[in-house]
Order: C-alpha cells, then sequence, then structure tokens
C-alpha cells in the first residue's frame, strides 16, 4: 500500500488546496529519476509476487466465524520474531516429500515480509529477496507461499487462520462478524454496513477512504447485481439497507438511490480494498523492455482475471459477478458528479471516464508494432503536466501516460511532506502513482535507482491454496519469457482490453464468454535473410514494422479462455461445453495456437532438467484444465458449495452457516496443504471438502 | 562429391514454426518449417532484387494474375512462368544460394550480420549434434562434428559453447512405460560407434575448450552404465525424451544422481532430417526450393544422391533473464555426382 510514513494528514478541504503543489512536485521527482535511470541496461529479471490473506477467527465447536481486527498485534509479533521453522512449518517439497537438504534450505531463506493492507483483517506477504529467472527457483516459489502462510498462522492466536478467499463473504452483513465488534456509522466511513475500526488504524487508510468520500461529495456506491435464484424475490430490494439512519449527511444517499433494485449496495472503502488478490512485479532489463512488457501483457489482464475468478459473495448474498475488479474500483471512486458527467463542469477540469482503480488507459511502448488506432482517442490527460514532462525531456508516449495518471488528486496528504521538495525522494510522484490502481502498473525505479524499471500484473485474483497461486504466479513468469523471446505481438485496441475487463466479470466467464483477442501473435513476414535476424533480439522498438497493415477490426476476434489459453486446436477438442461447435467454425489458418502450447515451445527451448519440467508441468496443466473446463474456477466451487448446502433456500442468501462451513472448508484445505502430504484426504465421495476434486483435480 | 550447408538463420522470433503442434515430434517440424521459410524468405527477397534491377514486369504480372488475396505474402509463382533455367518463376538457385570451396550454401549465408547483442559471458548456449543414419564410415564424423560447431560458433560469434550434446542414430526413449523405454533403449544405437565417435569427435573439442560441458541424449540406464565405463571425459548431461515426463525410469534417475550428470528433457525426433524429407524441402515440386534436378526428368538443378550427415540444433539464452535471444539450425548434407 505505498509508503507509511507518520505525519498530520490534512482533510480534503485543506488537501484539495495542496494538490497541485503536489502534483508539480511530483512530476520534477519524476523527471529526476525518469534523466537518472533512462539509461539503466542490462537488469537482471527479477520478479516478486505478493500473496494477501483474510485472518479470520474459526473454532470447530463455534457456530460464526469472524474477521480478526488483531492485525497490528499480529505484523508485531511478526516482526519481534524472525526464527524461521517453528513447530507446525513442516518443511515440504513440491512433491510433498520432505527431506533434510530441503529442510536446511528453508532454514536459509530470507525471512518473509509481511505487510499491512488496508483491511485490518487482512495482512500481505511477500519473498524475502525477489526471485530469478532460474527454472530450479521457479519451484521454490510454492514452499515459500507455504513456509509464509505458515509463519504468518504461528503469529496469530491458536483459532487465528490466515485464508486466502479474496472477500470474507458476509463482511457488512448485519450482526456481528468482526472480533472485536464495533458498532457501524462512524465518521470517517460513514458506513451503515461497516465501523471505522474495520479500516487499518494507521492515519494514511482512514484519511484515504475520509478524504475519497469527501472529495466525492458522496459515500463510495458499491453495488454488485445480485445472482437470481429460484426462489430469490424480485425485483430484489437488498433486505440489510436501512433507509432510516439521520447520523450524518451521507446517510440521505440510500434515499437519493444509492441502493438500486436487484443489486447488492455496499458503501464503503473496505467492500473494494479489503479484498485480496495475487501480484506479479517483473523487473525489465531496462526501460524500452519495460515499456514493452507492460504493454504486452496488458491484453492479458482480463483473461487472467476471468480465470482466476473467486469472488462470487458478498455481504451474505450470492452475486451474479465472479470477480472482485470493478468492486473495488467502485470503492475507491473519487470522482465529482462534475467528472462523472452528472453535473455540467464548473469547478472541475474534465470528465474522467474510470475510476482511480480500472483497466489501462494507456499503451506506453515505443513499439513500431503498436498502431496509432490502438490507443484511446479520448483518453484525459493534462496538458501542462505532459508538456512539462516533454520540457524534461521525455519522449511524447510515456509523457502522456503520467499526464494521463496525474489528471488524478492526491487523496492523503501529510503537511510535513509540504515544506521543501525533495528530489532525492519520490513520495510526491508516489502519491500519485500509487493510488492509480491500473491492471497494469510501470514503475520506475526508486530514487537511488538501485533497482530496475518493473512492471506489475495486477488483476489476478487470490486463490485458496498456495500451490494454485504458485501455479498462476509461475504462469505469468513464464509468459513474459515467451513474449520477449518469440517477440509477440498482443495489441488489440484498449477500448477493447476495458470491454473485456467487463466481460471478465460474468458468472462462469471462462466457459460462458467470449474475448477480443489478436489473431496472429507473429510477425506478418519473417526476416528475409535468417542470420540477420540475430540482430533484432526482441526489444520491441527493435521489431519489424507491420508490414501492409489491414483493418485494426481484422486484426483480433472472440476467442474463448480456453481457445486463448489452450489454442484452437485443444478448445475444439476438449471443450466442455455447448459452444464447442463455436470452435470448429475456426478456419485452419486462423488457428489460435494457445498460451500454453507457446510456454511449451518455449520450455523446448531452454534447458530444464526433468524434475523440474514435470513441476512446471503440474501448474501448466492445472491452468489449462481451469481454461477448459475440465477444472472449476474458484468462484464456481465456492458457488456450487453454497447451492448445495443444506441451509442454502435457493434465495442468493449466504448464511452465517454456510459462510462457516465455507470457511472451514478452507481451513481444511489449508491445513491440509500445510502438512505437505497432498490433498489425498480431501478428495471423493465422502471426502471432508466438497466437490474438491472438481477444482483441484488430482494435482499434489 | 558436393556439399550443401542448410541453414535456418535465427527461428526465434520468426513466427509459428516455433509453435509446438499437439502430438508430433517437435523439431522435426520446426526443422523443416523453418528450412522451408527461410528458403522461401531468400527467394522472394532474390526476387525483389531482381525485379528491382531488371523493372517490375513480373510484379505487374504478379498482380494481374494474383486475384487471389488469400496470401498477401510469401512468394507468388505463376506456374507458366518460366523462366530461362527452367525453375517455373524461382529465382535462380544462384541468386539466393552460394557456393564457396566446394560447398553450397542453401540459403547464401550473410555472416557480417552474425554475433549476439551482449557479450558471450551473459549466455548460455547450448548445440544439440545430431549425427543422422548415413553409410559413411563412422570416422567421418569427427569432421561432421567440427564443421557443424564451427557454423555454431561462427554464427554467434562465440568462442565456445556452454553445452554440447550429441545425438546419435537409431536411439529412442518410447514406450507406454518408462521401465520398457529403459530397457529396449539399453539394445540400441551402436556401443562401439558411440564410443568411437565419442573418442574422436566430441573429446577433442572438450579438450580445446569449444565445449565447455559435453552429453548425451536417449541415454537409458544401461547403455549409460556402458559408456561411462570406457569413456576419458564423462558427460555432463543426459537428455530424455519422456512422454509423460514424470517417470523417469528409477535406474536412470539413480545413476544419473550416482554420476554427477544431469537430465534434461527434450522434445526432439533422433532421425530429424530423413533423407526424403531432405529431398523435398529442396526438390522441384510444390514447397521445395528447387535446387535438386526434378527426379522425372533429371532438369532444373543439382543432379545425384542427396544424404543428410548432420544437423545442429543451437540456442543463446540470457543467462540472467531467460530469454532466448537466438535459436536455429544447420544441417549438413553431401551430395554424389550423378
Amino acid at each position: 500500500m505505498g509508503l507509511l510514513a507518520l505525519g498530520t494528514a490534512l482533510d480534503w478541504p485543506e488537501a484539495k488546496k495542496q494538490a497541485h503543489l503536489v502534483r508539480s512536485w511530483g512530476i520534477r521527482q519524476l523527471l529526476e529519476i525518469w534523466n537518472k535511470a533512462k539509461g539503466k541496461e542490462r537488469d537482471a529479471m527479477l520478479w516478486g509476487d505478493e500473496v494477501e490473506y483474510l485472518v479470520v477467527i474459526y473454532s470447530k465447536d463455534d457456530p460464526k466465524v469472524l474477521l480478526s481486527l488483531r492485525q497490528a498485534d499480529i505484523l508485531e509479533a511478526l516482526a519481534n520474531d524472525k526464527t524461521i521453522g517453528k513447530e507446525g512449518c513442516t518443511p515440504t517439497l513440491p512433491d510433498g516429500s520432505n527431506d533434510e537438504a530441503h529442510y536446511s534450505y528453508r532454514l536459509n531463506q530470507p525471512f518473509p515480509v509481511f505487510h499491512p493492507e488496508f483491511g485490518r483483517f487482512m495482512l500481505e506477504a511477500t519473498p524475502g529477496k525477489p526471485w530469478g529467472i532460474d527454472f530450479k527457483e521457479l519451484l521454490k516459489v510454492e514452499p515459500n507461499m507455504k513456509l509464509r502462510r505458515c509463519i504468518a498462522k504461528d503469529h496469530m492466536l491458536p483459532n487465528e487462520y490466515p485464508i486466502t478467499l479474496t472477500t470474507f463473504p458476509r463482511l457488512g452483513s448485519p450482526g456481528v462478524f468482526t472480533e472485536p465488534f464495533y458498532p457501524v456509522s462512524g465518521p470517517k466511513l460513514r458506513s451503515q454496513f461497516v465501523p471505522d475500526e474495520i479500516a487499518n488504524p494507521h492515519i494514511r487508510f482512514p484519511t484515504l477512504a475520509a478524504n475519497i468520500r469527501s472529495r466525492r461529495g458522496r459515500k463510495v456506491q458499491v453495488n454488485v447485481p445480485v445472482y437470481r435464484d429460484v426462489e430469490t424475490p424480485w425485483p430484489w430490494k437488498d433486505p440489510t439497507v436501512n433507509y432510516d439512519l439521520h447520523q450524518w449527511p451521507e446517510d440521505d444517499d440510500v434515499r437519493n438511490g444509492a441502493a438500486p433494485d436487484n443489486f447488492i449496495h455496499m458503501d464503503a472503502m473496505a467492500f473494494g480494498m479489503g479484498s485480496c488478490c495475487l501480484q506479479i512485479t517483473f523487473q525489465a532489463k531496462n526501460l524500452t523492455e519495460g515499456r514493452q512488457m507492460y504493454d504486452q501483457l496488458s491484453p492479458l489482464g482480463p483473461i487472467l482475471l476471468a480465470l482466476t475468478a473467486a469472488t462470487p459473495i458478498y455481504k451474505g448474498f450470492l452475486a451474479d459477478t465472479d470477480v472482485r475488479w470493478n468492486q473495488i474500483s467502485r470503492a475507491v471512486d473519487d470522482r465529482t458528479p462534475e467528472e462523472l458527467g452528472e453535473k455540467p463542469l464548473q469547478n472541475d477540469r474534465w470528465r474522467i471516464p474510470k475510476s482511480r482503480y480500472a483497466s489501462n488507459s494507456t499503451y506506453i511502448s515505443e513499439d513500431r508494432r503498436l498502431r496509432p488506432e490502438y490507443l484511446d482517442p479520448d483518453l484525459v490527460i493534462d496538458e501542462s503536466i505532459k508538456q512539462q514532462l516533454l520540457d524534461g525531456g521525455m519522449d511524447d508516449r510515456l509523457a502522456t501516460h503520467f499526464a494521463h495518471l496525474f489528471i488524478r488528486d492526491p487523496i492523503v496528504i501529510f503537511s510535513e511532506d509540504l515544506k521543501e521538495l525533495d528530489l532525492n525522494k519520490t513520495d510526491h510522484f508516489e502519491n500519485i502513482q500509487s493510488t492509480n490502481w491500473q491492471h497494469m502498473r510501470f514503475k520506475p525505479p526508486p530514487a537511488d535507482n538501485s533497482i530496475g524499471w518493473r512492471v506489475e500484473f495486477r488483476p489476478m485474483e487470490i486463490q485458496i491454496t498456495d500451490f494454485e497461486n504458485a501455479a498462476f504466479a509461475v504462469f505469468m513468469v513464464l509468459i513474459t519469457r515467451v513474449i520477449l523471446s518469440f517477440d509477440l505481438n498482443f495489441y488489440i485496441p484498449i477500448g477493447k482490453v476495458d470491454e473485456n475487463m467487463e466481460t471478465a466479470h460474468a458468472r462462469d466467464a471462462v466457459l460462458t464468454r467470449k474475448f477480443h483477442f489478436r489473431r496472429n501473435l507473429f510477425p506478418a513476414v519473417r526476416a528475409s535473410r535468417g542470420s540477420s535476424s540475430g540482430s533484432s533480439t526482441p526489444t520491441g522498438t527493435a521489431s519489424r514494422p507491420p508490414s501492409p497493415v489491414g483493418p485494426v477490426e481484422d486484426e483480433y476476434r472472440l476467442m474463448s479462455v480456453n481457445e486463448i489459453i489452450n489454442g484452437t486446436a485443444y478448445a475444439k477438442a476438449f471443450s466442455q461445453q455447448q459452444r464447442q461447435e463455436d470452435n470448429n467454425h475456426v478456419p485452419e489458418d486462423d488457428e489460435f495456437p494457445g498460451l500454453i502450447p507457446l510456454v511449451e515451445s518455449y520450455l523446448d527451448s531452454v534447458n530444464v532438467d526433468v524434475v523440474t519440467r514435470c513441476e512446471l508441468e503440474t501448474y501448466l496443466d492445472l491452468i489449462r484444465k481451469r481454461a477448459s473446463g475440465e477444472l472449476w474456477t474458484t468462484a464456481k466451487w465456492i458457488r456450487h458449495f453454497v447451492g448445495c448446502h443444506p441451509d442454502y433456500k435457493k434465495d442468493s442468501v449466504v448464511s452465517e452457516r454456510i459462510t462457516k462451513d465455507l470457511v472451514e472448508a478452507v481451513v481444511r484445505i489449508g491445513q491440509c496443504e500445510a502438512k505437505g502430504k497432498g490433498f489425498g484426504e480431501l478428495y471423493g465421495p465422502g471426502g471432508e471438502v466438497p466437490d474438491f476434486e472438481r477444482l483441484m483435480g488430482r494435482h499434489r | 562429391m558436393t556439399k550443401l550447408i542448410l541453414s535456418t538463420g535465427n527461428i526465434v522470433s520468426g513466427g509459428p514454426s516455433i509453435i509446438r503442434k499437439p502430438g508430433a515430434y517437435r523439431s522435426n517440424l520446426e526443422l523443416t518449417n523453418s528450412l522451408r521459410s527461410n528458403f522461401l524468405a531468400a527467394q522472394e527477397e532474390a526476387q525483389q532484387q531482381h525485379q528491382q534491377l531488371h523493372g517490375d514486369d513480373i510484379a505487374d504480372n504478379n498482380n494481374v494474375n494474383n486475384n487471389d488475396t488469400s496470401n498477401g505474402h510469401g512468394v507468388h509463382i505463376d506456374d507458366d512462368d518460366t523462366d530461362a533455367n527452367g525453375t517455373r518463376g524461382r529465382p535462380p538457385a544462384s541468386a539466393w544460394t552460394a557456393e564457396e570451396d566446394g560447398v553450397l550454401y542453401v540459403p547464401r549465408i550473410d555472416w557480417s550480420m552474425a554475433g549476439l547483442q551482449e557479450e558471450p559471458a551473459q549466455y548460455d548456449i547450448t548445440a544439440k549434434l545430431f549425427f543422422l543414419p548415413t553409410d559413411a564410415p563412422v570416422s567421418d564424423r569427427a569432421r561432421y562434428a567440427r564443421e557443424a560447431l564451427d557454423l555454431v560458433l561462427k554464427e554467434l560469434r562465440v568462442p565456445a559453447v556452454d553445452l554440447l550434446i550429441v545425438s546419435f542414430p537409431g536411439m529412442s526413449f518410447d514406450g507406454d512405460c518408462e521401465w520398457e523405454a529403459d530397457k529396449i533403449n539399453s539394445r540400441q544405437g551402436n556401443d562401439e560407434d558411440e564410443i568411437a565417435t565419442w573418442h574422436a569427435a566430441i573429446e577433442g573439442l572438450y579438450d580445446a575448450g569449444l565445449a565447455k560441458r559435453i552429453g548425451l541424449a536417449e541415454f537409458g540406464s544401461e547403455k549409460l552404465a556402458r559408456f561411462l565405463k570406457r569413456v576419458r571425459v564423462r558427460p555432463k548431461v543426459n537428455q530424455i525424451n519422456l512422454k509423460n515426463c514424470c517417470n523417469v525410469p528409477p535406474p536412470l534417475a539413480q545413476l544419473a544422481k550416482e554420476q554427477g550428470i544431469e537430465l534434461l528433457v527434450h522434445s526432439d525426433c533422433t532421425d530429424i532430417l530423413p533423407k526424403g524429407t531432405l529431398r523435398e524441402l529442396l526438390g522441384q515440386g510444390l514447397g521445395g526450393a528447387g535446387i535438386l534436378a526434378d527426379t522425372e526428368t533429371g532438369k532444373g538443378g543439382l543432379q545425384g544422391d542427396l544424404t543428410p550427415q548432420w544437423v545442429v540444433k543451437y540456442t543463446a539464452v540470457v543467462r540472467d533473464r531467460g530469454v532466448i535471444e537466438n535459436k536455429g539450425y544447420f544441417a549438413g548434407a553431401g551430395l554424389d555426382g550423378a
């Protein structure tokens, strides 16, 4: 969540007055680092993953599960005790075996880093040092994730568990859902569903929430369509909304239509920023490669969002969507009515089509394959900031990108930071940059230039097990290597990426929806002389220009996630859905190779030892089958769990009992994974976790 | 006897020939597809140069005749557009191949474009040498190995490769059960030839520092054990092709562990360039390069019996970034004069 400096946070009216100053200092800091770092070369491929947890309180005999708000205590305990390998942290290899060498490896690992998150019931953990690209090292990710979870658990109370569900199913439901309990309707969030104490008490977080609300002029509106089951009353009116509160001016919101029919209504940042996700950051060899990766990974965002879907429940109700993305987007949407286009522009500078948390709006590479038609023709930018960046020596495309990010106001400003501009820091730049939560983030080196240009891939939802989380992390790492090695071209118009992001929200979008995707990833014409292409190491700018260009619309078509991930041939053969016949219409010369076959082609071209290749294959197999429908997404599994539960009345209500059993199943899966003996005991009829094999197959 | 050197150039960003096709041995297809596309590219370039020199009558001709726009690139050849050499619209072989010292390079190689982007130390360079089934004496293999490795070093402009893997003819690692594969493997190949080749052709490259590590492909446990007893420089790597890659035969896993030999995975076919395939690639037929004479008429190109002798596959991977910068193949073939 960025830098947690202490200080005096300004309330919105004061912060607003300083917004321009922060922006202009931020731009000067950006230019400073740009000039320092633009020539950086040959940085190694390093990468890191971030795993976020909910901390739940669960015991077998208690009918309720609660969110623990002891984040600060847990973090303190973790900070005070950096021993690894306490009881309970059984060392395991990815194949489930234990051995001495591995145990000592594990003890010699740098201690993982634990971070606070917005939600006071959340925790984030990252590896103690970044990962490299040695293939054997890729296999260390999963044990390291398990180690992190184990260490976290060791520093909690016996009945507290770090679990990786994206959201707590009954966050904001009437009654008690936190320990300790706090009443709702506090001064910062003014939420009628969650107390102020739901947020990390560090002044940054309540200020962030309060200033977003204040800037917006009302509470955030996080409305999710409710899933209509056979017994769901229709039209459905969220029964938990209280229309008779009169404590805060914002209590009028619901009386003014903030809670429409057939939507689950939520009114606080915690409903979005309290979601857990799986983020991966890659270091590029230089600026050019970083920009190339940013652009090429961008169209993959919605695909991976759909594939990792894990969020079918909000506030005790089944939603009609499967992913968290739009809820977070709305939970931090600070746009004013003028910016939203609800009122004519008078005080604000422009209408802004997207929340600060949204899919990317820019491509930033100077790649010659980037056709102007791919860019957003209506991109909102701050022209004076762009000019300042151009004058400072930045190229047009990157200046445009930052001039777009800098249309936003800084939300949290500490008065201490406004005394003088320190060009040896990047705090003001980061203030704006790190509150632009797009699905990709392009990260300049830090002020001391000690690390390289980085790209963060942010759309993926967290999965229940570390096996799955490692699988998706490693897959994304391999995809970046494939993109750079084969110089792949994933460009489609950026508006189509937005459209795909919406599509990814649909229930079971993996199997029921199609996504715009580029047909041909390769250059149209091969380099004329073989050896001559030795000079065109994939660097983006060195790429050959597209040969005679046709209409942009011909460059992409609709594809299922199965076809994108596994290729047309596999999709034809193994599609589990009635949509199978659609794929059969794809003519042979329009067949898509598939991302997994491309990864396999890459692995065929490098030296990988047998054991490593087998382990990587289990990861690829999980992803292959999730994409084809042979295995279920997490969202589908949770939905099914609820649907089959004896307490479920087919009325979309996820009761406390169902929630408890769901969390119990997840805790059980976690315990089983931590033991390192595989998931065997969870499978099969009479198994302890219903339909676990539909989620996981026989992996592990 | 004329010698032919075929090359693919860098195929890594060259398009679809790199894509794995389900169910097929990949290297086999990858090699033939990328040779074919490199030949086509070279011919196309030659044709363009020809047009620039001699006006663009051919282009006009094509524009008139090719209303079919299904193929926006590649070489358009009119079947009745026969030129002086009788090669049906292809540029003459001399326009896109080169003959030097009795060796015909198909296509011509522009060595001025060779090399890698960064210092050699930044790369992990692997070459895999396939000795193909020939009637030639085993003693010829030392020459093949030297030729193949020299081409790789010249192409990448590096003083040595990090790993040289040798693949012998007649070996496989097939079978539904890998135990069985290990057993069958024991009787494959020819121990004497392989050991003789290793002594005469491979150990020397290691001694000369041209290959920092040397390794084998497709050796099962028994064959490997016999091999290890009789060689001076021991292989550091054994590459195996496992269909279901998670079942390494335990005896092989055991032996490799004891002997410090790394077991790597590959998906290559041992007989990577069969004679018939090569004839098709270079012949007068559809999709052929028009280098060899028509088998029926004896016209249009080189005559005689063409035998593929060796193939070398090379890859250069940027070590700390995992990016494949260069990958390609050379193949050597002998032509017995008619």
